[in-house]
């Protein structure tokens, strides 16, 4: 109970920021920067907004920037979890969508990581207004291979990742302790004394693997009003470059880079190539 | 104190450590292994050099660690207890818990991510004795959940369904006493009475009990009206089916109480029930009710045998029915009467000793009337 008044204080009492929307308060969702046009960031499955830490401060300058955590991952609230509706993609892209317009973002630009990208691109369809340049950083529409398409896994490799995922703790961060949490005196205690990122509740992060890996949003593709880059790593396992070409090739008039960074998360492992990459994009 | 010179060097404390350590470049490549890990899976040290350390787990765990295990290693700098299959250089899977620290670029060189890895087999199997059983117990309760439910219903709609024709009986009892009978014919059909009264009371008190067991509990309709009344029905009701047994009934309540008229009502049926049951027919049954300053008491007191310590202690359990072999009902009546009594916020004792047997209801008003 203490802790619920607390987060009304803090809301009450925050600077001169209005109070923030329902979907805001939901997903976590931060606003930063002093531009005028909108960059909102999206992270992909197992992170949170925390992965865009050593990429988003780049943007302040010229950029409102706007970060966020899905419902189940981050400080998102886990209250608003409902399985159905994140059974696929499109109940993702439906909060992107809710956020972009409770933020009031008109031509903004979209910079999603990993599945991200692609519940990126089915909010631009729903709502074309929100943004006219999309950033995909290692996309992929479908992650298992399909006759001529190399997804690069096979259906039984991701069912494997599903079953391994059920049957071990997978060191996912708990919620916080709840002592922790009822200390309304010092809220900020939570935080330092977990000092977790990536935070992601056990349960979500299974149903989440299970809608991002067995996804297919190749008819996603095609036309599309917003500019759009995909960003490709070298030795991207997740992500393999053969699919970043498949996107490029499935998107009229895309532009595809392939970064010198490696694996999965370029916006960790190398910032400095990530944000050069995006602002010359944008 | 004296240490022994080999634990004093630090090659022979990575190699021989009894843990695998595993030294990989910032982008995850070996860099080096010490002679556990590689004695563990197999690997030759030269061959797994270069290679992810990724590579070294099976589909499942390479997603997760290039999702989530290498992110956060490089936000936060380390990631510790894992649970992680290694896939040996035969193919084999090595159940292990890994710790991974990233040490930042320095003087000394380029960052390095440092892993520890510990044999975990038992230590898994355990944790999946623990899932599989928690598993098991979250099947067993939903499929219990689904019976219960099941049950209720059946309990609801057989309470229901029994009550019907058990009207139609009530009413044609009443209609035959109208008649002019026998002598004979008026006994029987003061009998009939007094087991379509006990048949009612039964089905009452078992609905109240299935919906107390399956989570619904005895609710309680409160007005705030006199309860005289109330309690005379059910004193004349079972007087009029009891003939021979005398009940005397005091009452002392001037104002309207705030409780459920009919549950209290039930209450002191079961308790009147249970009085003309086991008291001594020769001695009668004596009801009590009165208004003190802040409770509502009813007491219902028989002669008789005293019942046993021991057995005042089981009293109000469900299916308590004591020692006697030839009982009516199930035992029900007692538990359901201290139910209520309970729902209302009062207590029901039961005292006795040779003289007589007293069960009292005492029941807060000042509350009840708040």
């Amino acid at each position: 109970m203490a802790g619920e008044l607390h987060q009304i204080e803090r809301i009450d009492t925050g600077d001169a920021t209005p109070i923030a929307s329902l979907i805001e308060q939901q997903l976590n969702a931060r606003e930063l920067g002093v531009g005028q046009r909108a960059m909102m960031f999206a992270h992909g499955y197992g992170c949170d907004q925390n992965m865009w830490r050593y990429v988003a401060p780049a943007f302040e300058q010229d950029f409102r920037t706007i970060l966020f955590d899905y419902i189940g991952a981050g400080g998102s609230d886990l209250g608003a979890y409902d399985a159905q509706k994140y059974a696929s993609l499109s109940g993702y892209a439906d909060d992107v969508v809710a956020l972009g317009r409770a933020m009031d973002v008109r031509d903004g630009v979209f910079v999603g990581h990993s599945v991200s990208a692609m519940i990126g691109l089915i909010a631009a369809r729903r709502a074309p207004e929100l943004f006219s340049a999309l950033v995909l950083v290692g996309p992929s529409p479908c992650y298992i291979d399909d006759a001529d398409y190399v997804g690069g896994f096979s259906r039984d490799q991701i069912l494997e990742l599903l079953e391994f995922l059920d049957s071990n703790h997978m060191g996912w961060s708990q919620a916080m302790a709840p002592v922790i949490m009822g200390n309304s005196e010092r809220p900020e205690l939570a935080e330092e004394l977990t000092g977790s990122f990536c935070r992601t509740d056990p349960e979500v992060a299974k149903q989440f693997a299970r809608t991002t890996f067995l996804s297919d949003t190749r008819a996603e593709l095609g036309e599309v009003d917003a500019r759009v880059l995909i960003l490709q790593c070298r030795d991207d396992v997740i992500a393999p470059p053969s699919v970043g070409e498949y996107v490029r090739n499935a998107i009229p008039g895309s532009e595809l880079v392939h970064l010198n960074a490696t694996g999965h998360c370029p916006n960790l492992s190398s910032p400095v190539e990530t944000i050069a990459a995006i602002k010359a994009f944008v | 104190m004296p240490m022994p010179s080999d634990a004093m060097n630090y090659e022979t404390l990575f190699d021989k450590a009894p843990c695998g350590y595993v030294l990989a470049d910032k982008d995850g490549r070996i860099v080096r292994s010490n002679q556990t890990f590689l004695a563990w899976t197999g690997h030759v040290g030269d061959e797994i050099l270069g290679k992810r350390f990724s590579d070294l787990l099976p589909i499942g765990g390479k997603i997760f660690y290039e999702t989530h295990f290498a992110p956060s290693l490089h936000m936060q700098g380390n990631f510790s207890e894992v649970a992680l299959d290694i896939v040996g250089r035969d193919g084999s899977k090595i159940q292990v818990l890994a710790n991974a620290a990233l040490l930042p670029a320095s003087d000394d060189g380029p960052a390095v991510i440092h892993f520890a890895i510990f044999r975990a087999a038992e230590r898994r199997m355990y944790e999946k004795g623990l899932l599989e059983a928690r598993d098991k117990a979250e099947e067993a309760i939903k499929s219990e959940r689904a019976d219960s439910e099941l049950r209720e219903q059946f309990i609801a709609v057989l309470g229901h369904d029994l009550r019907n024709p058990l009207a139609s009986i009530t009413s044609g009892v009443h209609m035959l006493g109208k008649e002019s009978l026998s002598e004979r014919g008026n006994k029987v059909v003061g009998l009939m009475m007094g087991s379509v009264v006990r048949a009612s009371a039964l089905i009452d008190n078992v609905l109240d009990f299935a919906r107390g067991r399956l989570g619904g509990g005895i609710t309680l309709a409160r007005s705030s009206k006199p309860l005289e009344p109330a309690l005379r029905q059910v004193v004349s009701e079972l007087r009029s089916v009891s003939p021979g047994r005398t009940i005397t009934a005091h009452y002392e309540i001037d104002e309207p109480i705030d409780c459920d008229h009919t549950r209290i009502g039930q209450l002191l049926s079961n308790l009147l029930g249970n009085a003309l049951t086991h008291g001594a027919k020769d001695l009668p049954v004596q009801v009590d009710a009165k208004r003190t300053e802040h409770d509502l008491v009813i007491a219902v007191t028989n002669g008789g045998k005293p019942i046993p310590a021991k057995a005042l202690e089981r009293l109000f359990q469900p299916f308590f029915r004591g020692n006697e072999r030839l009982q009516h009902g199930l035992g029900l009546g007692l538990h359901i009467a201290s139910e209520i009594a309970r729902a209302h916020g009062g207590t029901l004792v039961a005292r006795s000793d040779k003289i007589a047997t007293t069960f009292i209801l005492t029941m807060p008003i000042a509350q009840a009337n708040k």
